[in-house]
């Protein structure tokens, strides 16, 4: 029992007045299972979000309230136990990606976002992470990455990205200003956002660098749920920040990363504030909307309708809902058009969270990616642009699956493409 | 069995004794969670959590939480804003709107408001009525409320669902002597005033704190509640 007793202490550790008023204020009314992508594309009552938390009610019930004590004394209220922790840890991991669209559905407005990562705090002290996940956590910790981006992977892929596509990638330049972490999807996956983020920097003459340090965005300890883990990857990314003497950290198209960085860090690391956090959707708002670059007005138009994916850690969590719209009224005027719904309401890929990095969660993760087919076929689109490489991995991954003809695309890329020099 | 008595020991000391047991439960309840502790938020805001909270209590208050706010959630289970709507909206419209209730609200405070006529009230209760009956099928056939509901969630809605009915009977003068009614009806209200602070019922006071939670995580970033 010392995995429960360990998972236990977590929970209780975790629930603080924030958490527990959220907690007591909860009907349970079942709204909430309406939101969620995976309860809405499998039917399966158990991935109603208010049931993910379930553990953690339970833990500060039995911890904290006069009834759940009395529950528990006389035996009628159910104690945690090894088995449960399996079982929600499948629950959390394999049916959950932490999207935050049940917060918006609850009547209450419970965060049912962030009480879900206390839970998966919990199942992470346990030792409950599933595998696929846990080794790529350790391989993170070891080698820096956990896509196998060592050290001298990225500085051969950085090479070969700046001959490849002919663009300066400024390196550990001392007295720039924005230092750029990218994620190791990027760099091994989509190598073209790497160019393109890089030649969008370098015509609006933004004093920029990477770190051969902070080489790695992508944060898995946060998806673990693991504090220690997560402060661990954050600190690499602030050192290098401080190596070098700037004053902005951008994130690059990676969602948990940034809200781990942007909306957590400081919580945990005060000197996270030194720095100024921001997304690079913010940074192309900017560098268009100041008109530092200059695009080419209808550079995307006539070819076929063109649809944004909002990305829940960028856009519903992140707040940069506008200048994707910004952007592509620009790029696109007449084949951009919105799914629905869209914005903060959007429906969350499915791959987010770590899911896409556990096998064992291929199942629920292709039936939500169905509720996004939909969603995209009912505009006729045939290219989809998001701001997030998990989103993109997960949908070149389904376009895959599914044996569609859409073309998936990022827009950072998209900028670039249509610069005007 | 002497009614008189009863309705006076119902309407009387054990009134008071509930009621008390109710203002001091929610006390407690309330000081224990807020004394669990609030670590401040140091991380920078790019909106406004004032403007969140603002916006998020002007959208969502009373009433306003039964209408399906967000897009594809309403189609699968309307029942639960119907009902819940419905229900909640009769419930205050009697306890606050209706002349005896009023009278009690007047003894306790001092204050007094005008109050609409019975028939209205009536009818209002009658909506009720039926809104939680739907609510209670809904609980038994939708799944996902099925596995979350435990014998806690039947009693909640057992003990608000008494006094709604007794209430009703006894504005009808429906098969008992109206003393026998109205002493069910004071019993099943002091039951209810007993439970609230040991259930989910206290939902209406941890609402303000989920839903100023809500505004503000969603107007520090910069996105609509
Ligand atoms: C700020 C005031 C309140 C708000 C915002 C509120 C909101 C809600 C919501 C959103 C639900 C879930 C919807 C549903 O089950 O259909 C609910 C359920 C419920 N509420 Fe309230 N409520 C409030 C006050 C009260 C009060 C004062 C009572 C009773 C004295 C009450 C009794 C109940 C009961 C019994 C249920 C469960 C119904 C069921 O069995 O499904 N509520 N409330
Ligand atoms: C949860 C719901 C309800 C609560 C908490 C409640 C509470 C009370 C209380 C505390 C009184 C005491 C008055 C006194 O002692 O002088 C009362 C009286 C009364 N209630 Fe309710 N009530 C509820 C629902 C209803 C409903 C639905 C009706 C019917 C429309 C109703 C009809 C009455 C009437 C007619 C009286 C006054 C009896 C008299 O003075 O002759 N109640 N109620
Ligand atoms: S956070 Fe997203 S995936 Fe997780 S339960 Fe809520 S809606 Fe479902
Ligand atoms: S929608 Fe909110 S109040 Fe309703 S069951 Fe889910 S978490 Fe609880």
């Amino acid at each position: 029992m010392t995995a429960t007793k360990q998972a236990y202490d977590t929970l209780v550790h975790e629930t603080g007045g924030w958490v527990a008023s959220q907690l007591e204020a909860c009907t349970r009314c079942g709204m909430c299972a309406e939101a969620c992508h995976f309860y809405q594309a499998t039917g399966n009552p158990e991935y109603a979000p208010v049931w993910k938390v379930e553990l953690l009610r339970r833990a500060y019930e039995q911890r904290f309230t006069l009834v759940g004590g009395f529950k528990t004394m006389i035996g009628v209220e159910k104690r945690i136990t090894d088995d449960d922790l399996k079982h929600w840890s499948e629950l959390n991991y394999h049916a959950c990606t932490v999207c935050n669209k049940c917060s918006m559905v609850c009547p209450m407005g419970i965060d049912l976002g962030s009480l879900l990562h206390g839970v998966r705090a919990g199942l992470a002290a346990a030792d409950m992470v599933p595998e696929d996940l846990m080794a790529a956590v350790n391989k993170q910790v070891k080698e820096g990455s956990p896509l196998g981006m060592t050290d001298s992977v990225w500085d051969q892929r950085l090479e070969w990205v700046a001959d490849e596509w002919e663009v300066e990638i400024p390196r550990d330049v001392k007295g720039a200003s924005t230092m750029v972490v990218f994620s190791s999807i990027e760099v091994m996956k989509f190598p073209t956002n790497v160019a393109a983020i890089a030649k969008v920097l370098n015509a609006a003459g933004e004093k920029w660098t990477v770190s051969s340090k902070a080489r790695e965005v992508v944060n898995f300890g946060f998806y673990e749920g693991s504090e220690e883990h997560t402060k661990l990857f954050i600190n690499r990314v602030l050192e290098g920040a401080r190596d070098l003497g700037v004053k902005r950290i951008v994130v690059t198209e990676c969602g948990h990363a940034y809200d781990a960085l942007r909306w957590h860090a400081a919580n945990w690391i005060p000197e996270a504030n030194d720095f100024e956090i921001i997304h690079i959707t913010g940074v192309l708002g900017e560098l268009v909307g100041s008109g530092r670059i200059k695009l080419k007005p209808g550079a995307f138009d006539g070819q076929g309708t063109i649809t944004f994916h909002d990305a829940c850690k960028i856009q519903r969590k992140g707040g940069h809902i506008q200048e994707p719209r910004d952007i592509l009224k620009v790029l696109a005027p007449n084949s951009f058009k919105e799914m629905t719904p869209n914005r903060e309401e959007s429906v969350c890929c499915g791959g987010g969270g770590g899911v896409i990095a556990i096998k064992a969660a291929d199942a629920p993760r292709y039936a939500a990616f169905q509720l996004k087919i939909d969603q995209v076929n009912s505009v006729g689109a045939k290219t989809v642009t998001m701001t997030c490489s998990n989103c993109r991995l997960q949908f070149t991954d389904g376009v895959d699956h599914f044996k569609l003809d859409w073309k998936v695309t990022g827009l950072a890329q998209m900028v670039a493409d249509a610069l005007v020099e | 069995m002497n009614w008189q008595a009863t309705l006076e020991f119902a309407r009387g000391p054990f009134f008071y004794a509930a009621l008390l047991f109710m203002l001091f439960g929610l006390a407690y309840r309330l000081v224990t969670v807020i004394g669990l502790g609030w670590s401040k938020d140091r991380v920078p805001d790019k909106g406004s959590k004032a403007a969140g909270v603002v916006k998020t209590f002007l959208k969502a208050l009373l009433i306003w939480p039964f209408i399906p706010w967000v897009k594809n959630t309403f189609t699968k289970n309307p029942l639960i804003y119907i009902g819940g709507g419905l229900f909640h909206l009769a419930l205050f419209t009697t306890l606050i709107l209706g002349a005896p209730h009023m009278l009690v609200w007047k003894s306790l405070s001092g204050l007094s408001w005008p109050t609409l006529p019975l028939p209205i009230v009536d009818w209002m209760a009658a909506v009720g009525i039926i809104a939680m009956l739907m609510l209670l099928v809904n609980r038994r056939i939708n799944p996902v409320l099925k596995l979350i509901s435990g014998p806690a969630e039947y009693l909640s809605w057992l003990f608000v669902f008494l006094p709604m009915v007794t209430g009703y009977m006894m504005t009808h003068h429906l098969w008992f002597q109206y003393e026998v009614l109205y002493s069910l009806h004071m019993l099943s209200v002091d039951v209810m005033m007993i439970w609230i602070p040991l259930s989910r019922i206290s939902h209406f006071i941890f609402y303000f704190f989920a839903r100023a939670i809500h505004g503000a995580e969603f107007g520090k970033r910069g996105v609509a509640v």
